[in-house]
């Protein structure tokens, strides 16, 4: 499967993994989170863990269980972290996920390991199962920039038992950690279904499935149907770009069926849109990749008017496909924006408005920035580099002592 | 008899320092202290990660300078080019020399977006076969990738003290002069790998 890769990144990369997998070769790795399916830590470990087998490391994949009340605590630390609420954290809370984290320990067993990367909060307890000469990492896949304090005291006591921690962004480093943090970003994988080569043709036909013109300029933005999304400040910068363009707007996203949040929001939408014939408003099931990749391959402008991001990889998706990408200034989509080259980075919805119609009046941007957004993707943002990163990563950390990141 | 040729590649992850500057007078103050490393991962690292984009600055110093409004400051520290040194602490003195010089407390203004510092975990590979003649050494060149080119071109004089990068060093120890010579000579700082790549495999099939 490794070999797949070098029509993206080169022959050369490749063989050099393979030398960089010879200081990790049969170390026994695992990866532990919180489910096998859904969301962009499953995707990428669903690739990961096959590669890293390729390069001859005995890696593993586990998953923790837990009850409702289990995963409702962890959803809620997810939110206190992400979003800062002011919720406060039951120390009934805390003896339950405690409790749970107990009868993991028993289950899913990690004394047969080198190195064990836990990703995410729900399974950060596990540590207290350490062994002596054992690795472990913990891998952040969440923005924890400014987290409820209480949830991050909360991730605090298990953290600096890691060996190492890794974040997106050195942004998303918060207080209080002893540790080596490593900043290692997210990637995509070019061979997923939702960015794999598809021809002219069958986007198009993927389009006019949906009732879109092919041949009149589209405004895209993928995103779950909720309001960090911001989809209405969207649809507000499309009404700006109307007024001069005929052009069309693309929302598509999913949510689900546990999520009225978000199905309110779709319907919110719906309803706001119902008398635009060129506003699309598509709930889609989450495995939709071959409409996704269409709807990316057929649009003029890609838009990602997030108000919160973890990091976004949909930006280098679109990024992926040559298409300029206007994105908010925040989090992660900084990160892989680079203003003016790969895309605009803006902040408000004038803004939106403005950098939208700078592109459909100008074709040459487009397609300028859009050869730059794929050459931006393919050193930075490809799974090929996310793997280095790991292995060098395990290399460094057991051949290096342990020391003190901060001052 | 020359040492033969080992073709090396390097690879970097990036690790926070946790810390992160909110003033320009903090900001200096911090660079005279920082581990070099750190200095390494936003002079020389980021042209790496920039190499084939046209960005506004390539180092990311003069970016964050730029973003907080420090324009004049930003362009003065965009014009040291670190290929031209070999040590990172003189390197070290050059930029706070020119930060110095240049502050004026009125400057100070709204900081826009914290500088975050950021050091790295270097990792050199070594490739299989050195090359023992030309006729090798192209062949194996053609071969490399742009992580190995930027290792031999810019941080081997680092870890060599030296301003002459590796690939002309070992061009002058087979009596290839003029190889060497053009080799050394090209902008790294300001030029695409892929394109340094192609006019270093010109230089070396030229039969003059």
């Amino acid at each position: 499967m490794i070999k797949k890769y070098i029509p993206f990144v080169g022959e050369e990369s490749i063989n050099e993994l393979f030398i960089l997998a010879e200081k990790v070769k049969n170390l026994r790795i695992l990866h532990v989170n919180s489910t096998y399916k859904g969301g962009g830590v499953a995707e990428i470990l669903s690739r990961i863990v096959p590669l890293m087998r390729e390069l001859e490391i005995k890696a593993d994949w586990k998953v923790i269980k837990g009850d409702e009340k289990f995963f409702n605590f962890t959803k809620k630390l997810h939110n206190l972290l992400h979003l800062s609420f002011s919720i406060p954290i039951e120390s009934e809370e805390i003896v339950h996920y405690l409790k749970i984290i107990y009868e993991n320990m028993n289950k899913i067993n990690t004394d047969n390991y080198d190195v064990i990367f836990i990703h995410d909060p729900q399974p950060i307890g596990l540590v207290i199962k350490k062994q002596p000469g054992q690795k472990w990492i913990w891998r952040c896949h969440i923005d924890t920039s400014a987290p409820n304090p209480q949830a991050w005291d909360f991730l605090e006591n298990f953290i600096n038992a890691y060996d190492a921690c890794i974040f997106h962004m050195p942004e998303f480093v918060y207080r209080g950690i002893k540790i080596p943090t490593y900043i290692v970003p997210p990637s995509i994988d070019p061979l997923h279904p939702k960015n794999v080569q598809l021809s002219k043709e069958e986007t198009k036909n993927i389009l006019a499935k949906f009732g879109i013109d092919p041949e009149k300029p589209v405004i895209t933005q993928v995103s779950r149907f909720d309001r960090l999304k911001d989809p209405f400040g969207v649809i507000s910068a499309y009404k700006l770009v109307k007024k001069k363009y005929d052009s069309q707007l693309i929302l598509v996203g999913s949510f689900a069926s546990d999520d009225p949040e978000g199905e309110n929001v779709y319907k919110e939408l719906l309803n706001l849109t119902a008398d635009e014939k060129d506003i699309f408003i598509l709930n889609l099931p989450p495995d939709s990749h071959k409409e996704i990749n269409a709807f990316q391959r057929g649009s003029t402008v890609v838009v990602q008017k997030s108000i919160k991001e973890g990091f976004g990889l949909v930006v280098s998706e679109a990024m992926w496909k040559e298409k300029p990408v206007v994105g908010s200034n925040i989090g992660g989509i900084k990160r892989q924006i680079v203003h003016g080259i790969t895309g605009y980075l803006v902040n408000s919805i004038e803004g939106t408005a403005m950098r939208i119609k700078q592109l459909l009046a100008n074709k040459e941007f487009i397609k300028t920035m859009g050869l730059y957004g794929k050459e931006r993707v393919r050193n930075r943002f490809l799974i090929i580099r996310h793997l280095r990163d790991y292995l060098i990563l395990i290399h460094k950390i057991l051949t290096n002592p342990t020391k003190m990141t901060s001052a | 008899m020359s040492k033969p040729f080992i073709f090396k590649a390097e690879f970097w992850v990036p690790k926070s320092t946790g810390i992160k500057v909110l003033s320009l007078k903090d900001f200096i103050e911090t660079l005279k202290w920082i581990d070099k490393f750190s200095i390494f991962y936003h002079m020389y690292v980021n042209i790496f990660n920039y190499h084939n984009l046209p960005t506004f600055y390539n180092n990311s110093f003069s970016y964050w300078l730029y973003k907080n409004n420090y324009l004049a400051l930003a362009e003065k520290i965009s014009i040291v080019d670190p290929i031209e040194y070999f040590d990172l602490e003189e390197l070290r003195i050059s930029l706070i020399k020119i930060l110095e010089e240049n502050y004026d407390k009125h400057l100070e203004g709204n900081i826009i977006e914290p500088f975050f510092f950021i050091t790295v975990d270097r990792e050199i590979i070594e490739y299989k076969n050195p090359a023992d003649n030309l006729e090798e050494f192209i062949k194996k060149f053609k071969k490399s990738s742009i992580n190995s080119v930027f290792y031999h071109l810019v941080t081997s004089r680092i870890e060599n003290k030296t301003l002459i990068n590796d690939y002309s060093s070992w061009l002058l120890s087979i009596g290839e002069a003029k190889k060497a010579e053009l080799i050394n000579k090209l902008d790294i700082y300001s030029m695409n790998l892929y394109e340094i790549k192609k006019e270093i495999t010109k230089i070396l099939e030229c039969k003059e």
